[in-house]
């Protein structure tokens, strides 16, 4: 019964991952914080009052105004009012500021004799976010300010020219699905889907490094008394999309709703996107698997991948702008649909048919991975399978460990040779200066 | 004399055969990070993202929703793709990931403007992908203010003004932005001055401590310190030693690549950067030896290390700032070797301000470096242990 088999696998294999700590810390523990932590580290969404300096060579009423509606915004913070340049200069060099306002001395004269008048923004630019925060501050200063200065100076003409000045169209401005327009909501959802898939990766590999570790000192790896490949592999991704049911649930569900981040999916739509993304994870990480050597050199190959999938998925650089051969070699792996469809689903309230070609790439992907698991499975492990398997390894494994008791014999003859001729020579040599 | 230094040598050289011997460190020294290097250079190619795609919904149909349409295909970051009949069909082509943004101009834009009654034009873009929305958003703003003042602009001509009095009048106080060292407002500058080391120093941290701790579990290590006559020091510092230098040439290829190939901005030359890149190399190996030292199971401290690795790339503040995060995690921010050399970067290459001010951050990076004295013991306790226990 094959059905009996798979559970039974399934069943082994998840007593192997709840025995093994160190598996246990990737399927839960750091799922279990890693997303806490990061949540936690954006969740100010923005960045705040950024310090700024000033230097104001006017000095008028009106340069004064500026700078009060200028500190009063959410985005700056004047820290420092500076008597010249090098000082203000000073300050942003010790990181004590990361911009600077100068208004020249000029500034009132030119604004009342009717020209553009300028104020000068200098910005470091070690985070664009101070450049975002230092434009838009004084942008909304400028506009609000600009207004009362027409109208002022409209206060003795005609209503067409009042017209003409106020504003003929208005504009507004809508970020859809984020709306702190942060880097809670646009980053977490990214982290979250990645964070599922690399602890697969991490945590069947070192199953799988475990397995290997144990067939060499001369045990057969599980599943090998069933005929059946499919039902081993079956069995074991049924145990891990046991343990995954939870840990998504828990990533996914509840770590959004911790944070109050928009949330807007729909139930039938989450589930069904994510199972096809967890069982591509489970046969990506399968595939992976079984090249892994040992327990922990898993954390080597595959740890640093993380930080150029994230830029894969599309989710900070556009994808639109990638060149072509990254644009392909991301679609192999689950976490680029995984991402582009989670974030949609999650943020903006897409349904199953808005992102069926993500859905539909990662039904593929866990088709083509699972022959491919298939494949390499049947090729590596055919041996288990005879009959006498138990024999052949427990043999191989008894000529290995001769093989290195041999090799290390001859280690130790050949130092003896070399200490020997050594002693040899010095003898030979003190023989020679005696005589 | 001559004998230490034969087991220095002897240590190298013995480390040397022993990273020939799995091609995991191949891998993990070499080919991790020129791929990284390669990925994100070329990823980000184009340095500021051009022609992101943008639809419009322009119900109005008339001359000045039109002449708004043809200014912002103008723009060279914006390409307007398709143009949607309804709001409900641009949303959904948003939610596909067609498009980053649209205009919508309700009906009756027009004449609503000649009789003064102020009508409203919108901007959506899709916060889900902030740095497109960001830069949409910038060229639709403009675009929607350029639009609203050539309305009065072209009034204020016919009344006689030239171009320097309009824009006295209808803008009396103008901004001018200067981005400081990078006025490209460039990506691939503000990213990859910092992913680049950061991926090096992730792999540093875990080899280094992965290479210590192999020597315990395959029961070398009381071999490795007999080589070394004992000398805790001289048994690790040898052994990191071909390391450190395959990292540095691995540093010296990223430096070379993004100050001498791409010509990113490094004010004060190639050496404060070489510097800062070398420190970094020694720091992380200071730190994960200390981690070795101070964990004794290979899985926890290879753990720890990956994740203080991993954990620096968001906590360094290179993409969001450290002032934006909660105050214990800025704190924690200085636990980091990866902080240090970021600010260094900020310094030396893209303000070229003098070493004065960043002298503490190479200073602190010399503390990581020379972290290990404090527990480096407990590594020879070990090794000894280990065998004793087998």
């Amino acid at each position: 019964m094959w059905v009996k088999d798979m559970l039974d696998v399934s069943g082994k294999e998840l007593r192997a991952c709840l025995q093994d700590v160190g598996v246990m810390v990737f399927f839960i523990i750091v799922p279990l914080l890693y997303p806490l932590l990061y949540a936690y580290l954006y969740s100010r969404e923005v960045v705040h009052e950024v310090p700024v300096v000033v230097v104001d060579e006017c000095r008028s009423a009106t340069s004064r105004e500026f700078l009060r509606k200028s500190d009063a915004t959410a985005d700056l913070k004047i820290i420092s009012y500076c008597a010249d340049m090098e000082e203000a200069r000073n300050l942003m060099h010790r990181h004590k500021a990361y911009g600077l306002i100068h208004i020249p001395a000029e500034f009132e004269k030119t604004l009342a004799s009717g020209h553009q008048a300028t104020i000068n923004l200098y910005c470091d630019m070690s985070g664009l976010l101070y450049y975002k925060a230092m434009l838009s501050g004084c942008t909304i200063v400028s506009l609000d300010m600009n207004r009362d200065i027409q109208m002022q100076r409209l206060s003795g003409m005609s209503d067409w020219e009042k017209d003409v000045m106020t504003m003929p169209i208005e504009n507004e401005y809508v970020t859809m699905f984020n709306p702190a327009n942060g880097f809670q909501a646009f980053l977490i959802p990214a982290i979250l889907i990645l964070l599922l898939q690399q602890t697969l990766v991490l945590g069947v590999a070192m199953l799988a490094g475990t397995e290997a570790e144990r067939r060499r000192a001369g045990t057969l790896i599980l599943g090998h008394e069933y005929d059946n490949p499919i039902t081993v592999l079956g069995g074991k991704a049924m145990a891990y999309l046991l343990v995954y049911g939870f840990t998504a649930t828990y990533v996914l569900c509840f770590v959004p709703w911790l944070f109050g981040m928009p949330q807007l999916w729909q139930l039938p739509t989450l589930v069904a996107f994510v199972i096809p993304f967890l069982l591509s994870s489970i046969f990506f990480a399968m595939c992976i698997s079984f090249f892994v050597r040992d327990r922990e050199s898993c954390f080597l190959l595959f740890v640093f991948v993380s930080v150029p999938l994230i830029f894969m998925s599309g989710i900070s650089w556009p994808s639109s702008n990638m060149p072509a051969f990254w644009k392909v070699l991301a679609q192999i792996f689950p976490s680029t649909h995984g991402i582009n469809g989670f974030a949609r689903i999650n943020t903006s309230g897409a349904l199953l048919q808005d992102v069926r070609i993500e859905s539909l790439s990662l039904w593929v992907l866990t088709g083509i991975y699972f022959m491919l698991s298939l494949f390499i499975y049947e090729r590596m492990y055919r041996s288990d399978k005879m009959p006498g398997a138990e024999f052949v390894i427990a043999m191989r494994t008894r000529a290995r460990r001769n093989i290195r008791v041999a090799a290390r014999a001859g280690q130790e003859l050949i130092e003896t040779t070399q200490r020997i001729q050594k002693v040899r020579r010095y003898r030979k040599e003190k023989g020679k200066n005696g005589n | 004399m001559s004998g230490t230094k034969q087991g220095f040598w002897a240590i190298a050289r013995r480390e040397i055969v022993r990273m020939q011997s799995r091609p995991l460190y191949g891998l993990s020294m070499i080919f991790a990070p020129l791929f990284c290097f390669l990925f994100f250079t070329t990823l980000m190619g184009e340095g500021l993202p051009q022609s992101l795609p943008a639809g419009v919904v322009d119900e109005d149909n008339t001359t000045v929703s039109r002449s708004i349409l043809r200014n912002l295909d103008s723009y060279q970051q914006t390409e307007i793709i398709k143009q949607y009949s309804n709001f409900a069909e641009a949303r959904e082509a948003l939610q596909k990931n067609e498009i980053y943004g649209f205009f919508y101009i309700p009906k009756g834009t027009q004449e609503k403007a000649s009789s003064q009654q102020q009508p409203k034009i919108s901007i959506y873009t899709n916060g889900t992908y902030l740095i497109p929305s960001s830069l949409l958003y910038r060229d639709m703003k403009t675009m929607a203010v350029m639009a609203s003042a050539a309305v009065g602009r072209e009034i204020l001509y016919a009344k006689g003004a030239n171009l320097d009095q309009a824009m006295g009048f209808l803008q009396p106080i103008q901004m001018d932005m200067h981005p400081l060292g990078n006025p490209w407002l460039n990506y691939n500058v503000y990213l990859t001055n910092t992913l680049l080391p950061a991926v090096l120093a992730l792999m540093i941290l875990m080899v280094t401590c992965f290479s210590i701790h192999t020597e315990l579990k395959d029961g070398t290590a009381a071999e490795w310190m007999s080589i070394a006559h004992d000398n805790v020091f001289k048994a690790v510092s040898a052994k990191l030693f071909p390391q450190t230098m395959m990292f540095s040439l691995m540093a010296l290829i990223y430096l070379i690549l993004l100050y001498g190939w791409l010509g990113f901005p490094h004010n004060n030359g190639f050496w404060p950067m070489f510097i800062a890149a070398e420190l970094l190399i020694l720091a992380s190996q200071g730190f994960a030896v200390f981690m070795a030292a101070a964990i004794p199971s290979l899985r926890w401290s290879l753990s720890l290390c990956t994740l203080w690795g991993v954990l620096s790339i968001p906590i360094s503040g290179f993409s969001f700032p450290v002032m934006g995060m909660p105050p214990a995690l800025q704190a924690l921010s200085y636990m980091f070797p990866l902080r240090y050399y970021f600010l260094i970067y900020v310094d030396q290459a893209l303000n070229g301000v003098s070493l004065v001010y960043s002298a503490w951050f190479y200073v602190a990076l010399i503390l990581f470096t020379i972290l290990p004295l404090i527990d480096i013991h407990m590594l020879r306790k070990a090794a000894h242990e280990y065998t004793y226990l087998e």
